[in-house]
């Protein structure tokens, strides 16, 4: 369950600190340092919420060996919401579907009932 | 709105209809099979097993020829009023696929809710879902809201 990507990015997503970090990093690349700051919380607290982000796949982090700023990467959130999207679809173009169906189901029973 | 509405995608849809027809048409292979599947697709296979407990396994294939499996286990069946499922993508089996197999995101289990209500010889259905997982954690919410947040920023 722990390797399942998915249950990775729910838990990543329900902390609320994480999910500050992760608005603060869609204006742009932030080192630890720069994160920590209005959080109130140390760089070890920090570094350990976005490792976590890290193995869901939503930051990555730059190579630079002092500051390794952290990067939004939103990809496993859109893959969610695409599947959830394409689902609704799914329904959605079924239900026309079926009522050009129902259509000529109707009109088949009427002329075999005549 | 009631704070369960904020996690559903609901799709409605009004047919000149006797609710009787549309209930068939959702619960017999023979029907579902004319008409499940986005526009283009063709349903080959259709399993139902109408009752509480009881599996469905139907199947859709693309214009290219892919097919994909649904399968899923019916929680409510209340006759020509009140359908509640499961839906899952599967093998052919019914075997569930892994987020390995099928990618992030397409694995989730779905809550699927199909109400049925006439009206004036009409029959409105009301398709509902939510992903198992989004009601389990209430996660979606937390997703809505980074959303929001993504979109401000």
């Amino acid at each position: 369950m722990t390797k399942d990507p998915l249950s990775l990015t729910f838990s990543a997503l329900a902390d609320p600190t994480r999910r500050q970090i992760l608005a603060r990093l869609a204006d742009g690349e932030l080192s630890v340092t720069e994160l920590a700051q209005p959080f109130k919380m140390t760089m070890p607290a920090v570094s350990k919420h976005l490792k976590v982000l890290e193995r869901a796949g939503l930051v990555v982090r730059g190579r630079e060996a002092q500051l390794r700023p952290a990067r939004l990467q939103a990809e496993p959130l859109r893959e969610v919401a695409d599947w959830v999207e394409d689902y609704r679809r799914i329904w959605e173009e079924s239900l026309g579907r079926l009522d050009a169906y129902l259509k000529t189901m109707q009109s088949g029973e009427k002329r075999s009932d005549v | 709105m009631d704070q369960e509405g904020e996690r559903l995608v609901r799709i409605s849809r009004t047919f000149e209809a006797p609710l009787e027809l549309l209930w068939r048409a959702w619960t017999e292979p023979d029907h579902f099979m004319k008409w499940y599947g986005p526009r283009g697709f063709t349903a080959p296979t259709c399993e139902i097993d109408l009752r509480v407990g009881g599996r469905h396994l139907w199947s859709m294939r693309s214009p290219d020829g892919r097919q994909m499996y649904f399968t899923g286990v019916y929680k409510v069946v209340v006759p020509m009023e009140r359908l509640v499922f499961t839906d899952s993508m599967s093998d052919a089996e019914g075997n569930l696929m892994s987020a390995e197999m099928v990618g992030p995101g397409m694995h989730v289990t779905m809550d699927v809710t199909v109400t049925f209500a006439h009206a004036d010889g009409r029959t409105t259905v009301t398709v509902s879902h939510v992903g198992e997982e989004h009601a389990r954690t209430g996660w979606e919410q937390a997703f809505d809201k980074l959303a929001a947040m993504l979109a401000k920023a």
